[in-house]
């Protein structure tokens, strides 16, 4: 057999549209494992509650032990069978979520280290507490800090989201898949794929130098 | 929904067989991959074009895809040459690269944490390039490289559960086996994340020990070599 480019180019279009579904997971599920890192960041360090803690320290465990596969069969085998029917793409975000958000909010706590302690007494000391101490003092600085380790996560994310096609998600590899069913020549689509996922890692893994250069300008 | 956990009397030995060749694999990806990564690191490091690119793209390109993808174009691309190997060998072997990849990148940044007067000084005393590397640097690279060595093998018992895709027969696989003869996704997949989870501790525990372990021994080495220091002003 010899490689034919010709199919690759022929399904170019198709793994394109795909790749909109792969960055349109990536960037939702993405987003609220943010929100939802930092809440875990935010419960951690201003509540401080024994158990909670406990119950933190435990999911963090859970999620970093375990394959990402088993995730996502988790929440979309077993969330239905308790009542809570979400379909595919919903469940395969909410499984990334759960499991990027114990990598982000480890990733802001070791930013949040690196925040020097004088920026709490010297806002204490102006009277900015609460919503205004970590929404305009605190966490800006941790997130500038933590740039980039976010990057590499948002890469890995996105990396994550071709496990979703084994729970019929149609994102960049059940596209490729459902075509070089039709055609059977694995081999060209597969490596068009594999260079629009290397494309988009690569540049995004890229552009954290982009981002970082960014901020300093606008911190300075 | 009822929990019934007796059905591992039944099903038990099946997760634990597939348990067990999930060990096997990530064992001989580690004892392939390692290698092949300290071969890329000082490829990257070369003086000469080519093998340095070579190096840099292999890594750059097994670490910027997803390794399902990766799986699949190893499943599909060595029959594509007239390879035929059993599933367990393609999935050993993509895990294998995929690892090397990442072990390089770790390899590399423990050289290049050791500090460049020891290369330089080894290579003054008239030792070769290879000398220099095999004695002086290497051995010191060790005990850096240990805990990213340690995250890496863990990921790599994670990432393994991927090759169920191809129908390697590991843990996941038999997971996904007993689910579909008895339709438990809870009991069976939480007892699959038992398992992964359970030696991934096991594993950290004993290596965090080793790390403590080592790094004893630097200290005190460090220590002694201060105290000659000290010794030596007083004289």
């Amino acid at each position: 057999m010899k490689f034919d480019l010709s199919y690759t180019i022929d399904a170019l279009p198709r793994l394109l549209e795909g790749a909109t579904v792969t960055v349109q997971v990536a960037l939702l599920a993405f987003a609220f494992s943010i929100t939802l890192g930092t809440i875990i960041v935010l419960t951690r360090t201003t509540l401080n509650w024994r158990i909670l803690n406990g119950i933190i320290a435990i999911y963090i465990s859970f999620i970093r032990g375990t394959p990402l596969m088993i995730q996502i069969f988790l929440v979309y085998y077993v969330l239905p069978v308790t009542g809570l029917n979400l379909g595919a793409f919903t469940s395969g975000i909410l499984a990334i979520t759960l499991n990027s958000a114990a990598f982000v909010s480890e990733i802001l706590r070791g930013g949040l280290t690196s925040v020097p302690k004088g920026q709490f007494e010297a806002a204490k000391s102006l009277g900015v507490s609460g919503f205004a101490l970590w929404g305009r003092v605190i966490l800006p600085q941790t997130f500038i800090a933590s740039i980039p380790p976010l990057v590499n996560e948002f890469t890995q994310v996105l990396k994550a989201t071709a496990l979703l096609s084994i729970i019929t998600v149609v994102e960049l590899l059940r596209v490729s898949q459902q075509i070089y069913s039709s055609n059977y020549h694995p081999v060209e689509i597969l490596s068009g794929a594999f260079i629009i996922y290397f494309l988009l890692c690569f540049f995004v893994s890229r552009g954290s130098v982009m981002l970082e250069n960014h901020w300093r300008v606008r911190r300075a | 929904m009822t929990l019934d956990f007796s059905i591992f009397v039944e099903y038990g030995p099946h997760l634990l067989m597939g348990f067990w060749l999930t060990i096997k694999i990530v064992i001989a990806a580690i004892i392939l991959g390692m290698p092949w990564g300290l071969v890329l690191a000082l490829g990257r490091r070369s003086r000469f074009l080519i093998p340095r690119l070579a190096a840099t793209s292999f890594v750059e390109i097994f670490r910027n895809t997803p390794f399902i993808i990766q799986v699949f174009l190893f499943y599909y691309v060595l029959p594509f040459y007239g390879i035929r190997f059993p599933a367990e060998y393609v999935g050993t072997l993509a895990l294998a690269a995929f690892g090397s990849a990442y072990f390089a990148e770790i390899i590399r940044g423990g050289i290049d944490a050791v500090s460049k007067g020891q290369l330089e000084s080894a290579r003054a005393i008239g030792m070769s390039d290879w000398q220099a590397m095999k004695n002086i640097v290497l051995p010191q690279t060790l005990s850096i490289i240990l805990p990213p060595l340690t995250n890496q093998t863990l990921s790599l018992i994670k990432e393994s559960a991927i090759l169920s895709t191809i129908t390697v027969h590991e843990l996941t696989m038999s997971g996904m086996r007993v689910q579909g003869e008895i339709f438990r996704p809870f009991e069976v997949f939480i007892m699959v994340a038992l398992l992964y989870w359970g030696l991934n501790e096991t594993i950290a525990i004993l290596m965090r020990k080793l790390e403590k372990w080592s790094k004893k021994g630097r200290t005190s080495n460090q220590d002694s070599a201060e105290t000659l220091k000290k010794e030596d002003v007083v004289r």
